[in-house]
């Protein structure tokens, strides 16, 4: 139970440092609009799958360095 | 000797669990909202109330941030499908 729990609060945090890294980074013009624009929408799709890219290569990066130094 | 509990329990325990969680999720997206929108819209202090500047651009903030955050939500369900559905091949 307690394991489940806090890989739940995993997942929330991730998502909630994703919320804000691609508002950061693709909410550049705030705000002319309610609507998200094309650009805004595909940057966002981008942003979120390029997170989940770096998050596999530090995982894989970091498993590999850390066998290499046992 | 935690299944003298019966797996009931456990469900109950795991959907108070969950819906506290939801709880403060939520208000944890409200807080960073406000203050991302009071960052974003606000900084005229020549007054104590907003001016219609201010007061339209947060209720565009907060529309435009509600609909990214669904976006990212959407695209991080599909990602996090994909890695999970990694880690098990891995596995094998």
């Amino acid at each position: 139970l307690a394991a489940a729990e806090q890989e739940m609060e995993m997942v929330t945090d991730m998502f909630a440092r994703i919320n804000d890294l691609c508002y950061k980074k693709c909410l550049l013009q705030r705000y002319n609009d309610e609507e998200l624009t094309k650009a805004e929408s595909v940057c966002a799709d981008r942003c979120v799958a390029k997170y989940f890219q770096v998050n596999r290569e530090v995982s894989d990066k970091l498993a590999k360095y850390s066998q290499a130094n046992q | 000797m935690f299944n003298n509990y019966g797996a009931s329990y456990q469900e109950q325990r795991m959907q108070q669990l969950m819906e506290q969680k939801q709880m403060r999720d939520f208000m944890r997206m409200y807080t960073t909202l406000v203050a991302r929108c009071f960052d974003d819209c606000v900084s005229d202090f020549t007054s104590n109330t907003l001016n219609d500047r201010e007061l339209t651009c947060t209720n565009r903030c907060t529309l435009k941030n509600m609909k990214l955050n669904e976006r990212i939500g959407q695209r991080f369900a599909e990602e996090s499908a994909k890695l999970m559905e990694d880690q098990a091949k891995m596995a094998q």
